[in-house]
């Protein structure tokens, strides 16, 4: 073969990096051009009421402890709203209302591409004096939501589209999280990447149970979850879609949670008209639910190949190098079974026009929406610092879910997605915040550079 | 007209090193991931000098050698990681290679081996220019400039741009120097890395004097040229050496 290994290894990693890359690259560029013109903007907006600053809405005159108050009851409240909202979906799915949660998650999906997306539309128009008129605004807008929602919750449909789509929900979402003050959103977003990792891997955590009860069920459940694109040669697809399961169960299960969260909160933005929130973010975790479902129905069904597989693969791996090995078990994986994932492939070629079979063999790593946006909503804080943030904050947050997705080759279980990006994101803002900027500023600005 | 000179600036750095990317990097997960990581620790050497510097910080004296003692240090733990990189980097190999063989893949050829090289260095490269040029962009997107007072002919940006660039090639370059050095137990390309990373940066001090620049940056220049033709010159000796055999 010609072909070097360099350009089989990491395929699947780089399937998942790279949307996300893109996600935060026009989250950042979207808070740039944004806010560049009017600083003042954030201020004003900071006035509106969410479900993540229900109990103290941060006012720059308050003193540093006043804040860090505000912002930790309005974590404190936001993730027991969402715990909440996930079990009441855990409770809903457990008396099968699947079709009332796809319908919500259908209309919640307009909801945000229309409303949010569309206003965000507008201030991008009125930021570049863009000529417009009202009628082809609103056609523009319409088909852009009304694609959206076919692409997002039927088969048949391009997976690029769907991918665009998704990363776009990613953004509009993480645009509007980005107008919250910032101790919240700091104290936030670690308050979600514990959340995510006590719902996710804690015996009673209510994304584990949803995990669970969906791994006994073969419902086919729409998902609002991010599938990395299907890799053109035919090992790199079946590394993929090896370590997709195991990705996708852990990474669903966060995305989900994060889900509801931004919708929550967008949807309680929109309650700005006075409807209760409750309701809405019902029915975004139902979605979430919904795709956690999905991907856990398609490690199941995979799972009697996968697993044959794998087992052959790691008895023949020494220990020690397990956990470099494990990057590239997919692979070999996909060597070794060829005959089995070709037939295995031909059958949802025959299907392909249709949903579920075929769309769970296309599928390679999955990484939840909420990922996405959460990832999104630092960088985009990080922006409004400065660029230097940005940059180190990037870093981190993709070697985070570099880390992620090794450790999920490793563990083979449904992992949270949240907590080591987070972690590693907040650690090097402030570095680089408190360390990093004087002393780059001082050298560079005097021309000495190494 | 001010966003096209940010740009500008910034692909004036970045220019080469993003078609190298595009070019060679790009058509290769595990080089892309190679870039990476290498960006990362970059940026980890970063802070954790600024963190020891940060005590000292900001030096208002005008003498020059607390910043060459500044330079001193950061290129000495930069080139400590190097010698790191590739200890991890050799045991890497070995891992792709036992890999390759149970894929009844090739192993590693000299070309994969330099391409991961190059990535590693344009990682390095990248960071450079990102913290020292790119993240101090942001003013030139507005409406104006910024003119240092050592160097008051040009625009700091374009300034700045013009030395990352220089940096970029050397770092991106040097790194190929390296690893094949230590491959070989080369002794001269061994030291040949850490001295030109050195004179760099101790070049970058005499813009600290009055119109400086006209004199440092042309050296940085021939620097980086010289690091450029070594690296031309050593991989176009093995590689005919490599088809010979």
């Amino acid at each position: 073969m010609e072909s070097s290994i360099l350009e089989s290894i990491g395929v699947e990693i780089i399937g998942v990096m790279s949307p996300v890359s893109i996600c935060m690259f026009l989250v950042v560029l979207l808070v740039y051009s944004l806010s560049s013109s009017d600083p003042f903007s954030p201020a004003s907006v900071d006035t509106i009421r969410t479900a993540a600053n229900l109990v103290y809405v941060e006012n720059p005159s308050d003193s540093a402890s006043q804040k860090l108050e505000g912002a930790l009851l309005n974590a404190l409240v936001f993730v027991i709203l969402i715990a909440l909202v996930t079990f009441l979906l855990v409770l809903l799915y457990y008396y099968n209302f699947t079709n009332f949660l796809k319908n919500y998650m259908r209309f919640s999906a307009f909801f945000v591409l229309g409303t949010m997306g569309g206003s965000i539309f507008l201030s991008v128009i009125q930021k570049f004096s863009i000529p417009l008129d009202s009628i082809t605004c609103f056609l523009l807008l319409f088909n852009f939501t009304i694609v959206g929602v076919l692409s997002v919750f039927s088969g048949g449909i391009p997976i690029l589209l769907r991918q665009t789509y998704m990363v776009c929900l990613g953004i509009i979402v993480a645009a509007w999280f980005t107008k919250l003050p910032e101790w919240t959103t700091w104290v936030l977003l670690v308050a979600l990447a514990v959340y995510d990792l006590v719902a996710v891997l804690a015996p009673g955590g209510p994304l584990k149970l949803l995990v669970d009860l969906a791994s006994t069920r073969d419902d086919e459940l729409p998902a609002l979850v991010y599938e990395a694109r299907p890799t053109v040669t035919r090992t790199g697809q079946i590394g993929a879609r090896s370590l997709g399961l195991l990705v996708a169960g852990v990474s669903d299960s966060s995305s989900i949670e994060l889900q509801a969260v931004s919708r929550d909160n967008n949807v309680n933005r929109n309650l700005n008209e006075g409807r209760t929130n409750s309701d809405y973010s019902a029915v975004t975790m139902e979605d979430f639910r919904n795709e956690e479902v999905h991907s856990d129905r398609e490690d199941g069904e995979r799972s009697p190949l996968v697993s044959n597989v794998r087992e052959r693969h790691s008895s023949s791996i020494p220990s020690s190098e397990a956990r470099q090995l494990n990057n590239r078990d997919p692979e070999i994986v996909g060597e070794e079974t060829s005959p089995l994932v070709e037939m295995f492939e031909f059958g949802n070629e025959g299907r392909q026009m249709r949903r579920g079979d075929v769309e769970i063999t296309d599928r390679g790593i999955k990484l939840g929406l909420g990922d996405f946006v959460f990832y999104s909503v630092l960088v985009g804080r990080a922006a409004m610092y400065d660029l230097m943030t940005v940059y180190a904050c990037y870093l981190a947050i993709i070697s985070g879910l570099g880390c992620t997705l090794i450790l999920l080759s490793v563990c083979r279980r449904a992992l949270p997605a949240l907590p080591i990006s987070i972690a590693l994101g907040v650690t090097f803002y402030f570095l680089t915040r408190l360390l990093m900027e004087p002393f780059i500023v001082g050298t560079a600005t005097n021309l000495m550079m190494f | 007209m001010t966003v096209a000179a940010g740009i500008g600036y910034a692909l004036l750095a970045l220019g080469p090193s993003l078609s190298l990317f595009v070019s060679v990097i790009s058509r290769k997960p595990f080089l892309i991931l190679t870039v990476l990581s290498s960006t990362l620790l970059w940026l980890i050497s970063l802070i954790v000098l600024s963190g020891v510097w940060r005590g000292f910080l900001p030096l208002k004296t005008t003498t020059w050698w607390p910043y060459g003692i500044l330079i001193l240090t950061s290129v000495a733990f930069q080139e400590g990681l190097r010698v790191l990189f590739w200890k991890v980097y050799r045991r890497l190999e070995d891992i792709l290679d036992a890999f390759a063989d149970r894929l009844s893949k090739p192993r590693l050829l000299l070309t994969d081996k330099m391409q991961i090289a190059l990535a590693g260095g344009l990682g390095h490269g990248i960071a450079h220019a990102v913290f020292f040029c790119l993240s101090l962009l942001t003013p030139a997107f507005g409406p104006a400039t910024y003119f240092s007072d050592k160097c008051s002919q040009i625009p700091f940006f374009l300034l700045s741009a013009i030395i990352a660039l220089a940096f970029v090639t050397i770092h991106t370059f040097s790194m190929v120097i390296a690893f094949n050095g230590y491959a070989e137990g080369n002794k001269m390309d061994q030291y040949f890395v850490p001295i030109v990373h050195l004179v760099a940066g101790m070049l970058t001090l005499v813009n600290l004097a009055p119109g400086g620049c006209t004199v440092g940056i042309p050296l940085l220049y021939f620097i980086a040229i010289l690091t450029l033709f070594h690296c031309g010159r050593m991989v176009w000796r093995r590689l005919v050496e490599n088809q010979s055999r």
